[in-house]
C-alpha cells in the first residue's frame, strides 16, 4: 500500500524509512516532474512517498571549526546563493541552474540524490571531494559524493538511509566554470566544465578539471591530476591533456545536441582553461 | 492528509493527498483560475505562487511543501497597493498582450521588488528568467519594471 | 529612456488579464463537464481494420468514426482532414475519443484502446506532392543568354507556436444549442466544421469567444477538427465535454509551421546583371493538405522579396508526408521562402564580389514596379527611407566595417522584407465576404460586432478605437466585446494580417456611415459588407495579377557576437524599422513588433524541432527551446508613417510582418562573425560548429 510520510524531525523521517520503503522528495523539482500524469491528476507513484521539506532542522549552512562547510538536506538553492559562508564558485555555479523560481524550491541535496548525468551541482562539487553523510535510525555513514553515485539515476543509498547533510571542504583555487546550455535561463547542460588550479612559486600545486553531461557520471580523474602536480604550468603538453580527458568522456547524441558538438567544446574548453592557467586572459 | 497554510492572507485547512500539486489544489479545489498552466513541468512560470514571498512554479510544488506556509496567489496580490504599482507600469508600458503570463510576471515582479527595489535591466532580466512570454518578446515587461525602479529612486 | 507611447489608449481587457481575473478555457466551471482523452494512431500511416475498447463503464464513451453524423470531413480549407480516419496518416492522430466523468479513468481506458491496422508503408521526405504552383514573368527564355549561373538550396525547420496557453476546448447545450468555447482564432471557421460534420443549419451552434493565451496561427485551424470531434461526441452523449491539452500532446500532435526547402538560382549576363532568377520552394504539408496550398501560394509570392527582377520562374510543391499536418503560423509562408532569398542575394553578392548592400540595392523594388505575379506595386514604397533609418538607429556602417576584422567573432546584418496585408488576390471578396454591423439603440450606445479574436495583439482596443474616432463619441458609448456567432456576423478569420487593414477599415466605414446616417434617440442598424479595391484581379490558378490589396514593408537590423569556444550565440541589439502605413496605438504596435522579431530570433536560432520516424524529439518546453528574457537583447522600433487610402486611418496590416525578416537578419550577421555561409535554420551551435571547422 502505497503511503504518504510528512516527517517534522530527522527521528521520525529515520523510524519511517526503517519499515518503509520510499520515494524521498524534497523541492519536487524532479519527482513531480518524473511522476507526471496529467494535469488535475495526482502524480502517479509506484512506493510509498516520504516528504523532506517539513524537517526544519535540516535546514542549514555552518561552518565547522577546520572550515568545511555543511548543508543540510532540506536547504534550497536559494539559501546557499545568499549565505555568506558558502564559496563563489558554488554561487556562481547554481545561478545558471534550471530558474529563480526553482532554485526557491530546489535542494542541493535532492540534484545529488538524483544522479542525473547533466547534474549542474554535481561538477563542483565531485571538484571539491565533498562528502555526505547518509543517516538511518541507527548509523550515520560519510562517504564521497563521487562514490555515492554509481550511475545514471543511481545511488548508493540503501532503503532505510537519506542524506543528512553535504560536506564542502574548504578549498583555495582559481576556478574557471563554463556552462553550456540551449539558451542563458532555464537550459539542461549540453556540456559543463569546471576547471581549478592553485599555482604557488610558479609551480602547480593544484590542478583539477570535472566536466558535467559528458558521461554516465561527473568526470574527474585524480590520475591526470596528480601527472601535473609540482610542475610549471609552461610543462603542460596541451594537447596530450586533451587527449587524456577525451579519452574519458563518452558524450551521447540526444534530443539536445551531438557527440560531436560535446566532444569538440570539451576539447575547446579544456584549451581555453590551459590558456588561462597558462597566464593568457580569462 | 490534513493540511493547513495561509492563502492569500487567509487560513486554509485541506484534507487532500500531499502530493497533490500545489496548482491544482488552488485551480480545483479552491477555484482560483488566475494561476495558470502552461506546461506542467516548471519550464513557463506560468504557475508562479509566492510562499513567504518566494516564486515558486506552483506546478511541481507538492501541497504538503506548502505546510504553515503562506501561499500568495494574484487573486491575494491584486488588492494590495504595490499590485497597482505594478499593474499600472504594466499597462502604461504595453508589458500584457494575450495576458497568460502576466499573474506570474507580476507575482515575480513584486518578489524583486521587495528585496531589491531599484533593480537595473540585468538584473531584472535574471530574475524573471523563469517567466515565459511569447508575445511581448520581453522589451515591455523589462520596462514596466524597469520604470518603477527609477520611480523608486 | 523608457518610451511614453502618448497617443496609446488603455487597453480594454488590461485589467482583468494582469489580475488574473481574465477567463481561458480551462478557467471555466463547468462541474459536470465530461472529460474527452483523445486515442491516437500508433503508427504512421495505414487501414485501420478494427479499434477495440476495454469493457466501459456505465457514463464513459468510446466515440470514433462510427459516430459521425453526417460527414466524416474537418473542414479546414479543403476537405481532405477526417474527424476520425479511417486511414490514419501520421503518428498520433486521434482515431476517437474516450469521454467520461473521471479523467484518470478516461486516461486508463485509452490506454487500453488498442487499433489494429493495415500498415503502408510511411513517407517521411518531401518527395510526393500533393499541390504544384508555378508561373513566370517576363521571358524567361533569356535564362539562356547566361554566362554565369549561381544556384544555392535553403532549409528552414519545423517551428512550434507554443502560445503560453495550450489548446483547449468546452463543448455543451444551451438554449437548443451546441455551443463551443475554445482557445481559437477562427469562431466561424470552428463553427462551419461542426456544422458540416453534423449537417446541422447554422443557427444551431454558438461559438464564443472567452479569453485567448496567444495563438499565431497555431489555434487558426487545429480547433477546428477538436470541435468536430467533440460535436460528434456531444451529439451521442448529450453532456458538456472538455478537452484540454497537455503541453506535451500540445506540443506533439498540433500544427506547426511548414518545413522548407528553396532552391534559388540567379542566371548571371557578362555585365553582371541579374537578367533571371529560377525559384523553386518546396514546404513540408504533412499527412494532410488542409491549408498548405494557401501557404505554399503565399511563399511563392513573397519569394521575390523586396526586389524586382525582369525575368522570373517560379514553381513549388507542397509535399505530403505521413507527419503532423503543417499548418498556419505568422508569416504563412513567406518567412520560409524571404530567408532563402535574403541568403541568396548576399551570397550572390559575395559570388559576384560585389558590396551586398549594393547588389541588394541595385534590385530594390520602387513604386510602380511590376510584381512577380504581374501585379503592380501601387503604393508608395519607402525602403530606402526604412533602411537609412534602421542603419542609423543601429550605427550599421561603422559597425559593419569593424566586425570585418578578422577574429572579432562579431556580425551585423540586415534583411528587408514585405508582407501582404490580407487574404490573396480576391479572397477577401469571394470567400471571406465580411459583413459587420453596427447598432446604436435609443440611448445612443453603439455596438459593432466582428469575428476578429484578441489573442494578445490588442485588436479587442483597435478597433473600438477606430469606431471610437470616427464617430467622435467618447468611448463609454461603444460597447465591442469579444466575439459571440449568436451576435456576430462573420467579418473572417483572425489571420493573414487582415484584421485592422480589412475589417478595421469595414469597421471605419460602417462607423462614417453610421454618423452620417445618426438620429439621436433612433434604433439605428448598419451591415456594412467589404467592398474591396476594384483594381485587384487575381487568378489564383495561373498565379497572375495583384495578390494583395496592400504591402507593408520592414528592415531588421541585427548584431551578433559568437563564442568561439562554444559557437553560442548572442543576441546583442536588434533594430527595426517598419511602414504598416499608419500605426494606429504605437504601444500596441511596438508589442507586436518585438514579439515578432523574438519569434524570428527563436526561428533562427533556438528553436529545434525535428521529426524522427514520424514523432517530434522535442516534446516539452525543456526540449523545445524558446527564447528566455536573459536571451533577448533591447530591441528599438521606428516606424515611419505612410498612410495606406485605403485602411483605417491610413493603417495596413502588421501582425505577421514583424515576423518575416529577423531570421535572415540573424544569420546575415551571424555569417559575418564566423565568415561562414548560414545556409540552414536553425543556425544551432551544433550546425556553426560545424561550419566553422569544415569551411565554405
Amino acid at each position: 500500500m502505497i503511503k504518504h510520510f510528512a516527517p517534522t524531525s530527522l527521528n521520525e523521517a529515520l523510524d519511517i524509512l526503517e519499515n518503509n520503503d520510499c520515494y524521498i522528495m524534497s523541492g519536487g523539482t524532479d519527482l513531480m516532474v518524473q511522476k507526471h500524469v496529467s494535469s488535475g491528476l495526482l502524480p502517479k507513484f509506484d512506493k510509498s512517498v516520504l516528504y523532506m521539506m517539513n524537517i526544519k532542522e535540516l535546514d542549514y549552512i555552518n561552518q565547522d571549526d577546520k572550515g568545511n562547510i555543511h548543508i543540510g538536506a532540506t536547504t534550497r538553492y536559494v539559501e546557499i546563493e545568499n549565505s555568506s559562508l558558502i564559496p563563489a564558485i558554488y554561487k556562481e555555479v547554481i545561478k545558471e541552474i534550471a530558474s529563480p523560481n526553482i532554485r526557491n524550491m530546489a535542494t542541493l541535496a535532492g540534484n545529488i540524490a538524483n544522479a542525473s548525468p547533466a547534474g549542474d551541482s554535481l561538477v563542483p562539487i565531485i571538484l571539491n571531494d565533498a562528502s555526505l553523510i547518509l543517516a538511518s535510525k541507527n548509523i550515520e555513514r560519510e562517504l564521497l559524493v563521487k562514490d555515492f553515485i554509481l550511475g545514471v539515476r543511481k545511488i548508493d543509498r540503501k532503503a532505510n538511509e537519506l542524506i543528512k547533510e553535504i560536506i564542502i571542504k574548504p578549498q583555495e583555487l582559481n576556478y574557471f566554470y563554463k556552462k553550456v546550455g540551449s539558451r542563458k535561463s532555464e537550459s539542461i547542460s549540453k556540456i559543463s566544465f569546471l576547471g581549478a588550479y592553485r599555482i604557488e612559486n610558479d609551480l602547480i600545486k593544484d590542478l583539477r578539471v570535472a566536466l558535467g553531461s559528458v558521461y554516465i557520471k561527473v568526470v574527474r580523474s585524480l590520475e591526470i591530476e596528480n601527472k601535473y602536480k609540482n610542475i610549471s604550468s609552461k610543462e603542460i603538453d596541451d594537447a596530450q591533456f586533451v587527449k587524456d580527458y577525451l579519452a574519458l568522456i563518452d558524450p551521447i547524441s540526444d534530443q539536445r545536441s551531438t557527440k560531436e558538438y560535446r566532444n569538440q567544446v570539451a576539447e575547446n574548453l579544456l584549451r581555453a582553461f590551459l590558456l588561462e592557467l597558462k597566464g593568457g586572459s580569462k | 492528509m490534513e493540511i493547513r497554510f495561509t492563502l492569500n492572507n487567509q487560513e486554509v485547512v485541506l484534507d487532500v493527498n500531499p502530493s497533490m500539486r500545489l496548482l491544482d489544489v488552488i485551480r480545483k479545489e479552491l477555484h482560483l483560475t488566475g494561476t495558470k498552466e502552461g506546461c506542467g513541468e516548471g519550464e513557463c512560470g506560468a504557475c508562479t505562487v509566492l510562499v513567504n514571498d518566494e516564486p515558486y512554479n506552483s506546478c511541481l510544488t507538492p501541497v504538503i511543501n506548502v505546510l504553515d506556509k503562506k501561499v500568495m496567489t494574484i487573486e491575494g496580490f491584486r488588492e494590495t497597493k504595490e499590485y497597482r504599482i505594478i499593474a499600472d507600469a504594466f499597462a502604461s508600458m504595453g508589458a500584457s498582450q494575450c495576458g497568460f503570463c502576466t499573474p506570474g510576471m507580476i507575482l515575480v515582479t513584486h518578489a524583486l521588488l521587495k528585496k531589491n527595489p531599484h533593480p537595473n535591466e540585468e538584473e531584472i532580466r535574471f530574475a524573471l528568467a523563469g517567466n515565459l512570454c511569447r508575445c511581448t518578446g520581453y522589451q515591455a515587461i523589462v520596462n514596466a519594471v524597469l520604470k518603477i525602479s527609477e520611480e523608486n529612486k | 529612456m523608457l518610451p511614453e507611447y502618448k497617443t496609446s489608449v488603455k487597453k480594454v481587457d488590461n485589467e482583468d488579464k494582469m489580475a488574473g481575473k481574465a477567463i481561458y478555457t480551462d478557467d471555466i466551471q463547468m462541474d459536470n463537464a465530461l472529460f474527452a482523452i483523445p486515442v491516437r494512431s500508433t503508427i504512421s500511416y495505414g487501414k485501420i481494420l478494427k479499434i477495440v475498447t476495454p469493457a466501459l463503464p456505465q457514463g464513459y464513451f468510446f466515440i470514433s468514426a462510427k459516430d459521425i453524423v453526417k460527414e466524416n470531413v474537418c473542414n479546414i480549407i479543403l476537405s481532405d482532414w477526417p474527424v476520425f480516419p479511417a486511414e490514419v496518416h501520421y503518428k498520433g492522430e486521434t482515431i476517437g475519443l474516450i469521454v467520461g466523468p473521471d479523467k484518470k479513468i478516461c486516461l486508463d481506458l485509452a490506454s487500453m484502446t488498442h487499433a489494429t491496422y493495415n500498415e503502408f508503408e510511411p513517407v517521411y521526405e518531401m518527395k510526393n506532392s500533393y499541390v504544384h504552383k508555378e508561373f513566370t514573368k517576363g521571358d524567361t527564355s533569356k535564362f539562356l543568354d547566361a554566362v554565369k549561373v549561381f544556384s544555392e538550396e535553403f532549409e528552414t525547420g519545423y517551428q512550434e507556436q507554443v502560445y503560453l496557453e495550450p489548446q483547449g476546448m468546452l463543448i455543451y447545450l444551451e438554449n437548443n444549442q451546441i455551443v463551443v468555447k475554445a482557445s481559437m482564432q477562427c469562431p466561424f471557421y470552428i463553427h462551419k466544421a461542426i456544422c458540416r460534420t453534423l449537417g446541422c443549419e447554422e443557427s444551431k451552434v454558438r461559438v464564443i469567444q472567452p479569453a485567448v493565451g496567444g495563438a499565431f496561427g497555431g489555434k487558426e485551424h487545429y480547433p477546428s477538427l477538436m470541435a468536430a470531434q467533440l460535436a460528434t461526441a456531444i451529439t451521442k452523449i448529450k453532456k458538456p465535454i472538455k478537452m484540454i491539452f497537455d503541453r506535451k500532446e500540445d506540443i506533439s500532435f498540433t500544427t506547426k509551421r511548414h518545413p522548407s526547402k528553396t532552391e534559388i538560382s540567379a542566371y548571371i549576363d557578362k555585365n553582371d546583371n541579374i537578367i533571371g532568377v529560377k525559384i523553386h520552394v518546396g514546404i513540408d504539408g504533412g499527412a494532410y493538405v488542409g491549408c498548405s496550398a494557401v501557404v505554399l501560394s503565399r511563399a511563392l509570392i513573397a519569394t521575390t522579396n523586396t526586389y524586382t527582377f525582369d525575368n522570373v520562374a517560379i514553381s513549388g510543391d507542397a509535399y505530403c508526408t505521413n507527419k503532423v499536418p503543417s499548418a498556419a503560423f505568422r508569416g504563412f509562408g513567406s518567412p520560409q521562402s524571404i530567408f532563402a532569398m535574403e541568403q541568396f542575394i548576399n551570397h550572390l553578392a559575395d559570388f559576384l564580389h560585389v558590396n551586398r548592400d549594393e547588389l541588394r540595392n541595385k534590385y530594390l523594388v520602387k513604386t510602380g514596379d511590376i510584381t512577380s505575379t504581374n501585379g503592380i506595386f501601387r503604393d508608395e514604397i519607402i525602403l530606402p527611407v526604412l533602411i537609412k533609418k534602421a542603419k542609423e538607429m543601429s550605427n550599421y556602417e561603422v559597425k559593419k566595417k569593424e566586425y570585418a576584422k578578422p577574429g572579432s567573432f562579431r556580425g551585423i546584418g540586415i534583411s528587408t522584407f514585405l508582407h501582404g496585408c490580407g487574404f490573396t488576390g480576391s479572397g477577401e471578396s469571394t470567400i471571406i465576404n465580411a459583413q459587420l454591423k453596427i447598432t446604436k439603440d435609443k440611448n445612443n450606445i453603439v455596438r459593432f460586432y466582428t469575428s476578429q479574436v484578441d489573442f494578445g495583439q490588442g485588436n479587442l482596443t483597435t478597433l473600438k478605437r477606430i469606431v471610437v474616432d470616427t464617430l467622435g463619441i467618447p468611448e463609454e458609448q461603444v460597447i465591442y466585446e469579444a466575439p459571440d456567432t449568436n451576435k456576430t456576423l462573420s467579418t473572417g478569420p483572425t489571420a493573414a494580417s487582415r484584421t485592422i487593414i480589412i475589417v478595421g477599415g469595414l469597421a471605419a466605414k460602417a462607423a462614417k456611415h453610421l454618423k452620417e446616417i445618426w438620429k439621436d434617440g433612433e434604433e439605428q442598424e448598419i451591415i456594412e459588407p467589404y467592398v474591396g479595391p476594384s483594381y485587384i484581379k487575381w487568378d489564383e490558378d495561373t498565379m497572375q495579377g495583384d495578390a494583395y490589396p496592400g504591402y507593408a514593408w520592414g528592415v531588421n537590423v541585427i548584431e551578433v557576437s559568437v563564442d568561439p569556444i562554444t559557437y553560442e550565440v548572442k543576441v546583442e541589439g536588434a533594430w527595426s524599422t517598419y511602414d504598416v502605413g499608419h500605426a494606429i496605438d504605437e504601444r500596441i504596435m511596438i508589442g507586436q513588433a518585438d514579439g515578432g522579431l523574438a519569434q524570428a530570433i527563436g526561428w533562427a536560432y533556438f528553436e529545434k524541432e525535428v521529426m524522427e520516424n514520424g514523432v517530434f524529439r522535442q516534446k516539452t518546453l525543456s526540449d523545445y527551446v524558446i527564447p528566455t528574457m536573459m536571451d533577448l537583447p533591447k530591441m528599438e522600433t521606428a516606424f515611419i508613417d505612410n498612410p495606406f487610402p485605403y485602411g483605417a486611418f491610413g493603417a495596413k496590416g502588421a501582425g505577421e510582418l514583424t515576423f518575416v525578416g529577423g531570421a535572415p537578419a540573424f544569420c546575415s550577421a551571424l555569417e559575418q562573425a564566423i565568415n561562414r555561409k548560414v545556409n540552414k535554420i536553425p543556425a544551432l551551435p551544433e550546425y556553426i560548429m560545424e561550419l566553422m571547422k569544415n569551411g565554405n
